[in-house]
């Protein structure tokens, strides 16, 4: 009705409306550009500004405010590349993802496997409890990590270990089986990496299991009963019905926390600043650091920019070949 | 005011359920028992379910270590916590010391904790003699910044991410594919992405004179949770199907009545969701906040932070147990009460297979 109206109006003003790349169908449109709006100027804007800083030598706060840097093109990023810092971080930010991947996925299998088996009693309370850390705020929780990691003698898990120590030496167990008490969590390269590893799987683990969970729940109880029918054992079950049901759901929970490892800031962070010696400075922990320890602003936006540019690669071949985006294109 | 009357009931129910889970669990032992008298299950078979449930309970505790760990801590203040005696402090010492310390001293609910005090009024409008209370004289504590971030944050998280994504469900427009795949890019791209671009937001927030703002800093996270959000409701919405629109349509409800009595009652579990990761975006982020406002400002997560990094090697862990509880509180509350719907908007329907 109305756009006949207004046709009537004009012809010139119908010619600019047919030249419109949206017409009165695109109404939802207006729906998602405020989102758009906002995100682009809090997220997309800061990127583009850091690229720029990152083209200049900002040394101290005032210049990259003030505006009195001066472009210097890719030199930063030619330091960059002959800074060993910059591809020990590298290297040590892709073990992380890679090492807490693989760790994260059989933990949550496990637990989604168990909290789903049909002999537990109340594992839908079990279940509750088990995503709660989900719910918990990171800095609160990495904190408490950190304390249960404390290098003193009476720190959680050195305590725990001094159990076991007694336990096994009451046994008579030979000494190789024994831990080297106190162990300094979180002042050991290996010992502090452990350390992030198993937090950043018990921050994760819970994601996981609720996807796992909720997919292994559609898998048809009739499935089984044919296979079992079959004579398929346990492991045979695992292999034909299980696994097909939950490769899926879990390639898709790995993506997404992979990408979120990546860029973990507050494991390093708030437990030994990316210590010890900077050697387990993950690449966002390297990026501030250089930022607000060393002032080097444009190395520190430089870093910055290869971390998101990694991340956004790797979002963008699991969004194109992970599925991520299946429901995109439908109506 | 129906809305919370729902949760309250939602919390009792869930509670109600709790308490009975005992029971429940006792008719399981028994009807357990009864089948092993009259043949119809063999001890090996009972034996098996009961080794895989104490599994499990073990499980369980191993995982939730932390949570124990922590909240026993938060009872032992005045007590050496880490002792010879083992990890845990002497239950004959627990009490609430560490608590009162938080609502009574530190900054938590108003400035070194000064609530105001009653006052004794003579005369006036309220009777012969009346009780007042007097105002806090330095002023509200870090739980007030916290609300007030997190309700912009609420606000225009969700002004945007619900009707944007009812739009991507169910509208067709210019441009609909694109946003979408780049909100899908930047998914997993939150906390993280905002530490990256620190450097550049502080500078950009200072050149615009927006820091030390907390209204802009409740938008910022609130940006910084709409390409998640909007696409995990978006998915939740696809499972909705078109046709009970439609079925409604035909019995001459309006476009605006679809969305009311069909859409958002559908989406419930989803919106759920989207609620506890929009509160956590505003709740829980510390270093942006800590950055970009004064102390004045401090919201409970940068407070939390500073406790727990006043010592170099040293955090007062009692306090710090403490004020983390009563701070992870009102999430956990809400998590508790919809946990269901966190299972069930969490699943991502049509991501399965």
């Amino acid at each position: 009705m109305a756009s006949s109206q207004l046709d009537v109006g004009g012809g010139g003003l119908s010619r600019l409306r047919s030249a419109l790349p949206f017409s009165g169908h695109d109404w939802g449109l207006l729906l998602v550009i405020p989102g758009v709006i906002l995100f682009s100027s809090f997220m997309l804007y800061p990127i583009v500004y850091l690229f720029y800083i990152s083209l200049t030598d900002a040394t101290f706060a005032g210049s990259v405010i003030g505006g009195g840097a001066e472009l210097i093109g890719l030199a930063n990023y030619a330091q960059l590349l002959r800074d060993p810092q910059f591809w020990s971080s590298m290297s040590t930010t892709w073990l992380f993802v890679a090492v807490s991947l693989v760790v994260k996925v059989f933990v949550a299998v496990g637990i989604a496997l168990l909290l789903n088996h049909a002999r537990v009693v109340g594992k839908r309370y079990m279940r509750a409890a088990v995503i709660v850390p989900l719910g918990f705020p990171g800095i609160f929780t990495i904190t408490v990590w950190r304390g249960m990691f404390s290098d003193a003698r009476f720190g959680v898990f050195n305590t725990v270990l001094g159990r076991y120590n007694e336990f096994m030496s009451a046994l008579s167990a030979p000494q190789v089986l024994l831990f080297d008490v106190p162990i300094g969590f979180l002042s050991g390269r290996w010992e502090a990496f452990f350390a992030y590893v198993t937090t950043e799987v018990w921050l994760a683990y819970p994601f996981m299991v609720i996807i796992i969970v909720s997919a292994l729940q559609d898998v048809p109880e009739s499935l089984h009963e044919a296979a079992m029918v079959d004579g398929a054992g346990w492991l045979q079950r695992f292999r034909t019905v299980t696994l097909p049901a939950i490769k899926g759901p879990v390639l898709f929970a790995s993506i997404l926390t992979a990408a979120t490892s990546f860029q973990q800031f507050l494991i390093p962070w708030v437990f030994n600043r990316g210590g010890p010696a900077r050697q387990n400075e993950l690449i966002i922990v390297y990026g501030y650091r250089e930022a607000i320890s060393f002032n080097e602003f444009g190395l520190s936006a430089a870093i910055l920019i290869v971390a998101i540019a990694f991340v956004g690669l790797f979002m963008l071949v699991a969004v194109r070949y992970g599925g991520l985006a299946e429901g995109v294109g439908e109506q | 005011m129906s809305a919370i009357r729902s949760f309250a009931a939602l919390v009792a129910a869930k509670l109600v359920a709790f308490a009975t889970a005992p029971k429940r669990f006792v008719v399981t032992v028994q009807r357990a028992i009864y089948d092993l008298r009259t043949g119809k299950r063999t001890p090996w078979d009972v034996a098996k379910s009961v080794l895989m449930t104490l599994f499990g309970l073990a499980m369980v505790l191993v995982l939730l270590f932390p949570l124990f760990w922590i909240f026993a801590a938060s009872l032992a203040e005045g007590t050496r916590l880490f002792t010879t005696s083992g990890i845990f402090p002497d239950p004959s010492t627990y009490n609430l010391g560490a608590y009162r310390w938080v609502i009574f001293e530190s900054d938590f609910f108003f400035v070194d904790g000064d609530w105001g005090y009653p006052q004794l009024v003579l005369g006036g409008s309220g009777g012969l003699v009346s009780f007042r209370w007097a105002g806090t004289e330095t002023g509200p504590g870090a739980v007030f910044n916290s609300l007030y971030i997190v309700s912009v944050t609420l606000a225009a998280g969700f002004g945007m991410i619900v009707p944007a994504a009812y739009a991507f469900s169910r509208r067709k427009f210019v441009g609909r594919k694109r946003i979408l795949y780049g909100y899908v890019l930047f998914t997993q791209i939150g906390a993280g992405l905002s530490i990256a671009t620190l450097v550049a937001l502080y500078s950009l927030f200072s050149s615009y004179g927006l820091t030390n703002n907390l209204f802009v800093l409740g938008l910022f996270y609130a940006a910084s949770a709409i390409p998640f959000n909007t696409w995990l409701l978006k998915t939740y919405m696809d499972n909705i199907p078109v046709s009970y629109e439609e079925a409604a349509m035909v019995d001459g409800a309006s476009f605006f009545d679809t969305i009311r009595e069909v859409i958002l009652p559908l989406t419930k579990p989803g919106l759920a969701v989207v609620l506890i990761f929009v509160w956590l975006a505003g709740w829980n982020e510390f270093i942006i906040a800590q950055t970009l406002l004064r102390p004045e400002n401090y919201p409970l997560s940068v407070e939390l932070y500073n406790i727990a990094t006043e010592g170099r090697f040293s955090t007062p862990w009692t306090r710090f147990a403490a004020f983390a509880n009563l701070f992870a509180l009102p999430v956990a509350i809400v998590y508790f009460a919809a946990q269901r719907s966190v299972e069930d908007g969490l699943s991502f329907g049509g991501m399965e297979g």
